[in-house]
């Protein structure tokens, strides 16, 4: 499962981002940017092409699911074992019909899984159940947090939390990018709203 | 600025009032051993002058101040805190007062902001006129006219609605709560068979329909002296840049709604309401929804006739009239599958029991089968509740046919725009587009949405309203831009702009 050929060919090979490319916006009407506002890149330069999650979120994924198989299989084992007086079967069973189930979804999420740093928005499109397309306007962004788990320092991986003031909260979060795309992300996303004057967020 | 003088014995009084429990407990456990009374009530007496000392200090060291950018509070015995709030932030004003509060004279007075579940400020207590100052005083400084200066648009309210006694009394029979009903109905079958063996079956299949009947009566009584005492007097006003309200028959409500803040409208009407011809309405803001204690008591109107309703509606959101899209007949089709599923279940669970349990009521386990003959029923009332629109400047959502909501979002309060499609969704090539604003009511429960349409309509529209959010706000900001230029060069000199 895990050894699955990764696809290259979607995946945008040039990183735009690799030099920040530093330019003056010129105030124009006279209402002067306060300092340190001035030296925001052309939104041209934030913006990027559709991409895909790091490969390796697959593992992470992965391991999820088979621990949560392994819990609801535990569960069933002592059950198995209780009334059939079998728990191996019903364990075992279990367990591997749900991390069959889970690994084969983890496969589809990562087929699936897209976001776009568009010019007014930010876009993503994931699930296999439910396919979810969400536009989040950089207008809207309250903060934007990268974070870490244990599991994702091991692999190398953040998540790239975007905070709004809707009711739906923190339900903006990119999984499976590297720390440095993730850092990255989070600065062209700050600059991104800072350009789109989020003066009134609410 | 300090608090009323009188709010240290009111504090008192409440602080008391909370532990009296323990204080009773100690009293009667202490009074069974002679001799200890006496030491019981010395106790009760430090332990009440201690309270009363905390609260004078309380008093004597809470100050709020009104400058003329932010609303300044500093309080707290031990720890000191220092607050100062900007009155752009501010998103409603509020006062309450019952009735020991007014025959002190004192109120509560409450400023909220968007962000947090918590009070920003809570200012416990001021008189009568210092609280309707304060609220007068915050509109005024958030329209930015300092303090002293003549307001250049001077306030005028006007009122918009006042409640009738009629309106009042329909209010109690339309929000009457039938839960409980259908909870003992749910009940009632499980707990006859147990008890048939004292009292003979017949009598209580007879018995239960009075049961169920005065179960309504007291429901009836319930909701509406829990209308009357929640809305008597109801008023709603209309200032420069807000809506003011006023409620409550013991304990008095009022309040401000900023209409600057206003993040979508909801026109309610239940299925009864709605026979009526009447309809309520609800203006939400991102603070919190006004009066928000509890369910129920957020309208910005609670009952009036539908076409009023709708007119007020527009008064604060100017969307014209609308006329609705509805999904798919396909939709429809997935609700009749999906309640004749929800029947099969109810079957089998029926059958369930009847097989395995000792339970044998007097009708057929398969009875359940015969709410298949109103599923095309439901499923119709369902899809032809629903329905979209896209109006000039805002997205219109229509859903529900117990409780019918229809959901106003201006394209300039749109926060995130959620297309999503379920399997089985996707079977019949459909998905809903949920519009999210930044509401209070927690998570997505206040949403507008377009629920079940076509698929490819979904996509064109979730496009279609990212352009108008965008245009939206493109226009808001050359409007607020101009308004900032005019404020700024007829200020010359004087103080600067807020911003």
């Amino acid at each position: 499962m895990s050894d699955e050929p990764v696809e290259p060919a979607i995946r945008p090979v040039g990183e735009r981002d690799a030099e920040p490319a530093v330019r003056r916006v010129d105030p124009d009407d006279g209402t002067a940017e306060p300092a340190g506002e001035d030296e925001l890149p052309p939104v041209s330069e934030l913006t990027g092409p559709e991409r895909r999650l790091d490969p390796r979120v697959r593992y992470q994924w992965a391991l999820g699911a088979v621990i949560g198989a392994g819990v609801v299989g535990a569960i069933a084992a002592v059950i198995g074992l209780f009334l059939f007086d079998d728990p191996v079967t019903f364990g075992g069973g279990a367990f591997g019909l749900l991390a069959a189930v889970g690994l084969v979804l983890v496969v589809f999420r990562y087929r699936v899984w897209r976001y776009e740093v568009r010019t007014d928005s930010l876009f993503l499109e994931r699930g296999v159940v439910t396919r979810v397309r969400t536009v989040v306007p950089y207008v809207r962004i309250q903060h934007v947090d990268v974070s870490r788990g244990p599991v994702e320092r091991t692999l190398g991986l953040a998540s790239v939390v975007v905070y709004t003031a809707g009711s739906r909260g923190a339900d903006v979060t990119i999984p499976g990018v590297t720390p440095e795309r993730a850092d990255d992300l989070q600065a062209r996303l700050k600059q991104l709203a800072i350009v789109a004057e989020g003066e009134d967020a609410v | 600025m300090k608090l009323h003088p009188l709010s240290v014995v009111y504090r008192t009084g409440t602080a008391v009032a909370r532990f009296a429990w323990v204080l009773v407990i100690g009293v009667f456990s202490t009074s069974q051993l002679d001799g200890l009374g006496a030491g019981a009530f010395a106790l009760l007496a430090v332990a009440v002058l201690a309270v009363f000392a905390y609260q004078v200090v309380y008093v004597r060291r809470f100050d709020y101040e009104l400058t003329p950018g932010t609303f300044d509070l500093r309080s707290g015995v031990v720890s000191r805190r220092t607050r100062e709030i900007p009155y752009r932030r501010v998103q409603n004003v509020d006062v309450s007062r019952n009735v020991l509060q007014r025959a002190f004279g004192i109120a509560e007075l409450r400023i909220e902001t968007a962000g947090g579940g918590e009070t920003e400020a809570q200012l416990r207590y001021v008189s009568d006129d210092e609280a309707d100052r304060i609220q007068r005083e915050i509109g005024r400084l958030k329209r930015g006219v300092s303090e002293g200066e003549t307001d250049p648009e001077p306030e005028t309210t006007d009122e918009l609605f006042a409640i009738t006694a009629r309106e009042l009394l329909l209010l109690g029979v339309v929000r009457v709560d039938l839960r409980l009903l259908s909870f003992v109905t749910v009940l009632l079958p499980i707990v006859i068979p147990s008890v048939s063996e004292t009292f003979p079956l017949l009598d209580l299949y007879r018995a239960a329909p009075v049961v169920l009947g005065g179960l309504v009566a007291v429901a009836l009584v319930v909701s509406s002296v829990t209308a009357v005492a929640n809305y008597y007097g109801f008023e709603l006003h209309r200032g420069t840049d807000e809506l003011r309200y006023q409620r409550g028959l013991l304990q008095e409500y009022s309040g401000t709604i900023p209409l600057d803040k206003v993040q979508s409208v909801s026109v309610t009407e239940n299925a009864l309401a709605r026979r009526l011809g009447y309809a309520s309405l609800e203006v939400e803001t991102a603070g919190y929804a006004p009066g928000g204690n509890g369910e129920g008591s957020q309208s910005a109107v609670p009952l009036a006739r539908r076409e009023r309703v709708f007119d007020l509606a527009r008064s604060v959101e100017h969307f014209g009239e609308v006329s609705f899209q509805r999904p798919p007949r396909r939709a429809r089709t997935r609700y009749a599958v999906r309640y004749s599923l929800v029947v099969a279940f109810l079957t089998a669970v029926s059958v369930a029991v009847v097989r395995f349990t000792a339970i044998s009521p007097p009708i057929p386990a398969l009875s359940p089968l015969a709410l298949l003959v109103v599923v095309p029923v439901a499923a119709h009332l369902k899809w032809a509740n629903l329905g979209y629109a896209l109006a000039e400047d805002h997205f219109v959502a229509r859903e529900g046919f117990w409780t019918r909501t229809t959901r106003v979002v201006p394209y300039y309060r749109v926060q995130t725009l959620v297309e999503s499609a379920t399997a089985f969704q996707r079977r019949r090539d459909l998905a809903t587009l949920v519009v999210d604003t930044a509401g209070s009511q927690g998570f997505g429960a206040n949403d507008a949405r377009a629920l079940d349409i076509d698929a490819d309509r979904a996509n064109e529209l979730r496009r279609e309203l990212e352009g108008r959010f965008q245009s939206a706000l493109a226009e808001t900001r050359a409007a607020n831009e101009g308004r900032r230029r005019r404020r700024r060069s007829s200020a010359r000199g004087s103080t600067p702009a807020d911003d």
